[in-house]
């Protein structure tokens, strides 16, 4: 059953397809490029503007681009997968429900100060642990594949973790957008693998882009962070645990990596998703183009499938988009807070749909 | 009869315990021990041209003082904080102990031999690296006693003598005294 879901993404004929559509390898890394160095100038040029600019507009559609997503990418019958996918949702549950109820543990002062950062350290050993057990699972079945490495890495990352969790933490806020590079590697390697050997060298690109901003921003004096919401957005950034680096240059990369997270669920995936999905034969482009139409997915399209959940699952996720919008409108400091403290399930849900990749 | 016995024996003997137990004499309460808050260095000069004796503290260290004194940890390194903090640096030993149990472990499973060689290598040398690397944090230089030796010559000959400290914070004496420099000096 959980091959018969992933044959649309399997069955694959990069030949047929490169000359059935206009956009090319050439055409897709000239907007890559034009992408991530134009996010690159508007961060670096407006950093507190553009970050709430694009949290307003893209954080609630991208997250629905993902559910999507996911939603494509999960197998009708879960089959030998079952124990991954029971771990992972268990994980995702528990490790956002405890990771909301941190600032509400918070607001009732229930521990000392000088506890916090064991608590923190605390939730992020169960979500490496997790992670470490998900990979010890995807491992077990790749039977020719040694993934037992994981253990020792995932321990090992515990233990930098214990002794500078506030860090550790930090560094997830920057590697998360990175998370997305990596779904789209994956991606173009099933579905246009001509295009990956191009994509893999635009990411050269990045760290220069990153050595460019941290070479001009390095010596700019401190952004205004009198209002609340710059403060957040500073603070969100590092700006308190790293003090001796300009928190324009911070919040400013910070941007530049979340422009890039929101280009690739928004655009690059979408882009290359209906090119994917038309090589089956049973669609033309133009209705696998359809991002409404949940006959695309799997999970709604095979006899057994779950069509009605689907639909309510997307509609709903329409409904939350546009109430995350209302409340960005009515008071965006307090609905970014709330959006970013919700917003680990997606960061927690992009793990096991990417190991299900490797 | 001789169970009754027995247990009426054990009853008394449990019963004589709770009163003796409690009649033993409370421990004395420990003196206030003096509590470490910054580790910096102290240099004593000789100035013949000075009329009173001056203490000179640069900024940065009355900064880490004033956080220490007030325990804020806002503006503390990483390794002030990791060494503030016994519960986290304990586990992130025990988490590093199992890291690389586990590493040794999966390298004896699934590296062929000569590749073993090779990366058991890398990681003595890597071991050596971080063992050289905590000795050099953990003891930055010889005992204070050791760097103060030559204070009293120094000090008769009008030259300059740089030595690590601690700065305690002590009780208030009775003495009504102010500050004390203890220079740990072993008599010749």
């Amino acid at each position: 059953m959980e091959r018969t879901a992933n044959i649309d993404l399997a069955a694959w004929r990069p030949r047929k397809l490169a000359g059935s559509h206009p956009l090319t390898a050439r055409f897709f890394v000239g907007l890559l490029i034009c992408c991530a160095c134009l996010s690159a100038l508007l961060a670096s040029w407006l950093p507190l503007q553009f970050s709430v600019i694009t949290v307003f507009l893209f954080a609630g559609p991208h997250n629905w681009f993902e559910l999507r997503y996911f939603l494509m990418r999960l197998p009708v019958r879960f089959g030998k997968s079952r124990n991954f996918f029971l771990t992972a949702f268990v994980g995702i549950g528990f490790l956002t429900l405890a990771y909301v109820a941190l600032p509400v543990v918070y607001a009732f002062n229930l521990w000392p100060d000088y506890a916090w950062p064991m608590i923190l350290a605390s939730w992020n050993t169960l979500l490496l642990l997790w992670l470490g057990l998900l990979v010890w699972l995807r491992g077990k079945q790749k039977p020719k594949q040694d993934w037992s490495w994981a253990i020792p890495v995932t321990l090992g990352l515990c233990s930098i973790n214990w002794l500078a969790p506030e860090f550790f933490s930090l560094a997830i806020v920057y590697l998360h957008p990175l998370v997305a590079l990596w779904f789209l590697d994956r991606h173009l390697r099933r579905t246009r693998p001509a295009w990956l050997r191009a994509y893999r060298r635009c990411l050269w690109l990045l760290p220069l882009l990153v050595a460019g901003m941290f070479w001009q921003l390095a010596l700019t004096p401190a952004l205004p962070d009198d209002n609340g919401l710059f403060w957040r957005i500073t603070q969100h950034a590092g700006a308190q645990l790293l003090p001796n680096i300009s928190s324009h240059m911070l919040v400013a990369v910070h941007v530049f990596l979340e422009m890039l997270h929101y280009g690739v669920w928004l655009i690059a995936l979408p882009l290359i998703a209906p090119l994917a999905k038309a090589a089956d034969g049973r669609h033309t482009l133009r209705e696998r183009g359809r991002i409404w139409d949940v006959k695309t997915l799997p999970l709604a399209r095979h006899p057994r499938g779950f069509p009605k959940l689907i639909v309510t699952a997307l509609a709903f996720g329409v409904f939350l988009v546009a109430i995350l919008w209302i409340g960005f409108s009515v008071n965006y400091a307090t609905t970014r807070d709330i959006y970013f403290t919700v917003a680990i399930a997606h960061v927690l849900a992009e793990a096991p749909f990417l190991l299900k990749m490797l | 009869m001789k169970q009754f016995f027995s247990l009426c024996i054990l009853c008394l003997l449990l019963a004589t315990a709770k009163p003796a137990q409690a009649d033993i004499a409370r421990p004395k309460p420990s003196p206030d021990q003096p509590r470490v808050v910054l580790r910096t260095s102290l240099k004593i000069v000789p100035d013949s041209k000075s009329y009173e004796a001056r203490l000179q503290i640069s900024q940065s260290s009355l900064q880490e003082l004033r956080a220490a004194l007030t325990n804020t940890q806002a503006n503390e390194s990483m390794a002030q904080r990791i060494v503030h903090s016994s519960t986290r640096t304990m586990l992130a030993g025990v988490f590093m102990f199992l890291s690389l149990s586990f590493a040794g472990v999966w390298l004896a499973r699934s590296v062929q031999a000569r590749g073993q060689k090779t990366i058991t290598a890398l990681l003595m040398g890597a071991a050596v690296i971080g063992g050289a690397v905590i000795i050099a944090r953990a003891n930055a230089g010889p005992p204070g006693v050791w760097t103060w030796r030559r204070l009293p010559q120094n000090l008769s000959k009008g030259t300059t003598t740089n030595g690590a400290i601690d700065i305690e914070i002590v009780p208030d004496p009775s003495d009504g005294s102010g500050m004390k420099l203890i220079i740990p000096i072993r008599p010749e």
